[in-house]
């Protein structure tokens, strides 16, 4: 890794950004990744596509047999499954949260990094989106959960979470795909002007015809600072009403009026790891160490470091409200969940979630780019227990201790949630060889901001 | 009328090219467009357009979101009814769950549809005028005037600082 411009950032060069970048470099910079690429990439696709056939092959057994080849059993009829669909859904709000909510803000780091964010977005909803037809036991009738007149006198019921859920997330899916596609438009036209050959059509479907006029830019930055203004609540709502799952249940452990926020910080806490965990490698492989500098993944990191602290104060907060309660199915479940069966998972959940992200408090680490790939993989798995030991923890070890028992997952689940990861990189590796990953118009428009912040500063000076 | 001319001036600043559309507006040789490789507030100043219409398009999907998530949820209640212990048929908190993501999506999608309508999207054949370097890291003027205007309009641009300036016949 060159380690040159991480030894050369300073925090002057970090309000600076990348200034001494052309509009012309950051075309050829970006435009250079869209040529063919080598046979290693493609190796690396087909190994990803592998791990798909394989979890695809044990989902087709999975709906020949049954439900019961996987470990699901009573008491815990959720478990991995809801455990992937929770963590594959808070992977998608980081993207969102940088392509939109920092939009709003007018964040100039977003710029380098939310291409790719927003690309995750949209694979992790792919991604979450199949785990409830894949817990379906009868996934034929998945269509049973869409409203639509039909002559069994069969509809939906409007006050169950997990009819909102399907709005929710589906909506997600549609806002986000379209978010991203919208984006997109400039970028791929200046991709088109540069490919020949069935790549110049692609580039030309998907750039709609854009020329970049004034009056096209007017619409454009209009309807871009809308569809933000759009996915902001959007974003908040949909992880509100994926912890509505729970919470509108009556399970202790699951049952609490802070889901919602703790779930939404969650969700941006396990997103951002991911986009750094893809992009360490990523500006490694691809070398864009220009375009990704140490001041991007500083901002990424104290992102980080802060939801860590929001969450670790969450288990806190919930481990406090057991106790104070005085009720003594909440306080055996959380008991439990440090404790009991699971307690390893809770007590590596809390190492990863709450005690590693401490080390973002120094700067050094911030801008390190091993330790901050180490950390975040660390919170990956973190957020993956914590939703485990939730779901599945809380389930075994509720009311009665009599019909108390223990999950372990089968070979089909862990197969499926590899397959999981694999469907999701598979998506994500062929994006960002065929798409502009960095966005090319923000980075100029960036750049012509701070050459402006630049000009006001030195005439302050003078 | 007297024969039309388009003149194209290519600029690499965007402070140089902004000055050159409020020359040429201040001059009213004709109608002035111009090409950007972003969006550029200093461009959009010069030219002084009116804030885009897309906007409406968005309010009033998300309007249509809200109306069509009640009436389909309230509307459900009544025409499959399902009692419950006497309760009512239909119950508010819930439903506005459906009825804001139906908001959200109606929205986005009809500020989508509003912005390909307004824009003539999708077009396949380029702009009259437009360059590919246009996409990349260069500013475009395009005064549309009458031939006798020609003259005044180029030295306008190459005084502002255009690199390069041609004619297109119409």
């Amino acid at each position: 890794m060159a380690q040159a411009p991480e030894a050369a950032y300073s925090k002057a060069d970090g309000a600076r950004g990348f200034s001494d970048v052309t509009y012309g470099d950051i075309d050829h910079e970006v435009l250079r990744l869209l040529q063919p690429p080598g046979r290693k990439y493609w190796y690396g696709v087909a190994f990803l596509v592998a791990l798909v056939v394989v979890a695809g092959t044990a989902w087709l057994r999975q709906i020949y047999m049954g439900l019961g080849v996987t470990g699901l059993t009573m008491p815990s009829m959720w478990a991995v499954y809801i455990a992937d669909f929770v963590f594959w859904v808070g992977i998608a709000h980081s993207g969102t949260l940088i392509s939109a909510i920092l939009y709003l803000f007018r964040t100039r780091w977003r710029t380098a990094v939310y291409r790719a964010a927003e690309a995750m977005t949209v694979f992790a909803v792919i991604t979450a989106g199949l785990f409830p037809l894949i817990h379906l036991g009868r996934v034929w009738f998945f269509y049973w959960l869409f409203p639509y007149p039909n002559e069994r006198w069969l509809q939906p019921d409007f006050r169950s979470p997990l009819v909102w859920d399907t709005f929710a997330v589906s909506t997600y899916l549609t806002v986000s795909t379209t978010f991203l596609l919208m984006g997109m438009v400039p970028d791929v036209a200046a991709a088109r002007e540069a490919s020949t050959g069935w790549r110049r059509k692609l580039y030309a479907v998907f750039s709609l015809g854009w020329q970049g006029t004034e009056e096209q830019w007017r619409h454009f930055s209009m309807v871009y600072l809308l569809l933000a203004g759009l996915a902001t609540p959007l974003v908040l709502s949909v992880h509100s009403v994926v912890s509505f799952d729970f919470a509108m249940a009556q399970v202790p452990g699951w049952h609490s009026t802070i889901f919602p926020p703790y779930f939404v910080a969650g969700a941006i806490f396990s997103g951002v790891a991911m986009v750094v965990t893809l992009l360490i490698p990523i500006r490694r492989w691809l070398k864009l160490e220009r375009l990704l500098t140490p001041w991007h993944f500083d901002n990424l990191a104290k992102v980080i470091l802060l939801t860590s602290l929001i969450i670790t104060y969450a288990y806190a907060v919930e481990a406090f409200l057991a106790w104070y309660s005085g009720n003594v199915f909440e306080r055996t479940t959380f008991y439990m969940r440090y404790f009991g069966p699971y307690g390893v998972l809770a007590w590596i959940m809390v190492a990863c979630n709450c005690v590693g992200p401490l080390f973002l408090f120094s700067p050094r680490i911030r801008t390190n780019m091993p330790a901050l790939f180490i950390i975040s993989i660390g919170v990956n798995i973190g957020m993956w227990l914590e939703r485990f030991v939730i779901i599945a923890g809380s389930l075994t070890t509720n009311f009665v201790p009599s019909q108390w028992g223990f999950y372990r997952p089968s070979i089909t689940e862990i197969l499926i949630t590899l397959g999981s990861f694999g469907w999701f990189l598979m998506w994500f590796t062929l994006f960002s060889r065929h798409m502009p990953v960095i966005s090319m118009t923000e980075i100029k428009e960036g750049i012509a901001w701070h050459r402006k912040a630049l000009e006001r500063e030195d005439a302050k000076a003078a | 009328m007297s024969e039309q001319v388009r003149i194209v001036g290519t600029f690499a600043d965007e402070e140089q090219c902004a000055e050159a559309i409020e020359h040429l507006r201040h001059l009213k040789l004709g109608k002035v467009e111009a090409f950007v490789p972003f969006p550029s507030e200093r461009v959009n100043e010069a030219m002084e357009l009116k804030r885009s219409p897309v906007r409406w398009w968005v309010l009033g999907g998300g309007i249509t979101g809200v109306i069509s998530g009640f009436a389909l949820t309230v509307g459900t209640s009544y025409t499959y009814p399902h009692h419950v212990g006497g309760k009512s048929l239909s119950s508010i908190p819930p439903y506005v769950i459906i009825a804001f993501e139906l908001m959200i999506l109606f929205g986005a999608l009809s500020g989508v549809i509003g912005f390909l309508i307004h824009n003539r999207f999708p077009r396949f054949e380029p702009l009259p005028s437009y360059s590919p370097r246009f996409a990349g890291d260069r500013f475009g003027v395009v005064v549309s005037c009458e031939l006798a205007q020609a003259e005044r309009a180029e030295a306008t641009l190459k005084e502002s600082g255009a690199e390069e300036v041609h004619r297109e016949s119409v």
